[in-house]
């Protein structure tokens, strides 16, 4: 018998906890991060909201709670309907409706750069947001109106998140965001602006702040920035508030130091119970209350987004 | 018809300038940067920035006496240190936007009475062509 002199085991592998944790993260959206680094063109549809990516790059978005780039240009002159619908039914493969918007001296390059940027991130926003969907990527569709400033997904994730953070610290209460808006008495009325004053006196108990921003032909996060304002000086509540008062709370309270204490309470148990309910009947029936739907689509709430991202996350391997 | 990108670069070359950026300031977004910034990060500078234009363009005190409807009713901001110029410019558009133009001059090379009347009217062509 012969002895056979073994080398040694090659070192296992270290992991390297920076890329980890990184990898782990995946992102908004682990999908669009995928199709960013296959440099990917095409469309990227998810629940609230439409990304077009060429060569990885977002080129586009759209989002029905966002007004759109017509809206934004049509609302104050700056380009009239005919002009707009014009330059999008004549637009191809070879010319896009933007260049077309250009070349027809019908616009500055500047003006609608600062526009259609302003849109993209806008509708971004809301494409980007918690999903009780998985998103769906068709390849090669691109969007009329052509490239104008491609924006690369690391930078538009960022944004998002940020801006998450800015309205969190004007107002923590979501509900504002997605809810129709009233107006509350209050005693000591703060000074105002122009803007403010003009938004203030269209909230009449209907419109929604997506409703609003869409009639004023302003970007639907810097509505949401001077509502949360409003909100915060107690001008502007979100309706039905006293019927939701009550499990919000829990899951606000429901935060990362009770998840540590090991057996969920009672708050957090309720709150997960609710998500998966509505979602197997919210595309079929009526019959789920519309706020617990409402209310669970435009959570923030960490445990949520959480399981949303785990599931986004399984659903596209 | 200078895009953003051309109009940024089109501020760099005043003397003395060191970096220069496009901002909306209720977001805090930079839509557009080139040259170098205060911090080493243009996102955070931009973020900085806008919360002072913020400030200015929402405080009445700094207003002119004829509101002028929805225009922007500050400018431009100048904010100077020991060795440079921030100068802030307002930005006018033909739409609903907070933009402004932030450009960072060196104090001993930068000219702030000629970058104020410069970045003046980069501010109107970039909207109008």
């Amino acid at each position: 018998m012969t002895v056979v002199d073994t080398t040694p085991p090659p070192p296992l592998p270290v992991r390297d906890r920076t890329a980890a944790a990184e990898r782990a993260w995946g992102g908004l959206s682990p999908m669009l991060t995928r199709l960013a680094a296959e440099k990917a063109s095409g469309v990227l549809v998810r629940e609230r909201g439409t990304l077009y990516l060429a060569e990885g790059r977002v080129v586009h978005a759209e989002s029905p709670l966002a007004p759109g780039l017509d809206t934004l240009l049509t609302a104050y002159g700056t380009l009239t309907a005919e002009a707009w619908r014009d330059a999008v039914a004549r637009a191809g493969d070879r010319h896009g409706a933007a260049q077309l918007l250009l070349s027809g001296g019908q616009l500055a390059e500047g003006a609608l750069q600062l526009c259609h940027l302003g849109a993209l991130y806008d509708a971004a926003y809301f494409a980007l947001a918690p999903s009780s969907a998985p998103g769906r990527f068709r390849y090669g569709v691109a969007h009329r109106l052509g490239p104008v400033l491609p924006v690369p997904v690391a930078a538009l994730e960022r944004e998002t998140l940020r801006r998450r953070d800015l309205l969190h610290s004007i107002w923590p209460d979501p509900r504002a965001d997605s809810a129709p808006l009233a107006r509350t008495r209050t005693t000591a009325v703060p000074k105002l602006t122009v803007r403010q004053q003009i938004l203030l006196e269209r909230i009449d108990g209907t419109r929604t702040a997506a409703d609003l921003a869409r009639e004023l032909g302003r970007q639907a996060f810097h509505t949401l920035v001077d509502v949360r304002r409003l909100a915060s000086a107690g001008l502007v509540a979100p309706l039905k508030a006293e019927a939701d008062t009550g499990p919000t709370e829990a899951e606000a309270d429901a935060g990362p130091a009770e998840a540590e204490t090991g057996p969920p309470t009672p708050g957090i148990t309720a709150g997960t119970a609710e998500t998966t309910a509505p979602h197997t009947t919210a595309r079929t029936a009526d019959t789920t209350d519309p706020h617990v739907t409402e209310r669970i689509r435009y959570t923030t709430d960490p445990h949520i987004t959480l399981l949303k991202r785990l599931r986004d996350a399984l659903e596209a391997l | 018809m200078p895009g953003i990108d051309e109009c940024l670069l089109e501020a760099m070359r005043l003397p003395g300038a060191r970096g220069a950026a496009l901002v909306d300031w209720t977001s805090g977004l930079a839509l557009g940067t080139v040259g170098e910034s205060p911090g080493g990060d243009h996102e955070t500078t931009a973020a900085e920035a806008a919360e002072l234009a913020r400030l200015a363009a929402e405080h009445g005190a700094f207003a002119a006496a004829d509101p002028g409807g929805e225009r922007p009713p500050v400018e431009d901001l100048i904010v100077s240190n020991r060795d440079s110029y921030h100068l802030l410019r307002f930005v006018d558009t033909p739409f609903d936007s907070s933009v402004f133009l932030h450009l960072w001059l060196s104090r001993a090379e930068g000219n702030l009475a000629l970058a104020r009347i410069r970045l003046g009217e980069m501010a109107a062509r970039l909207v109008l062509g």
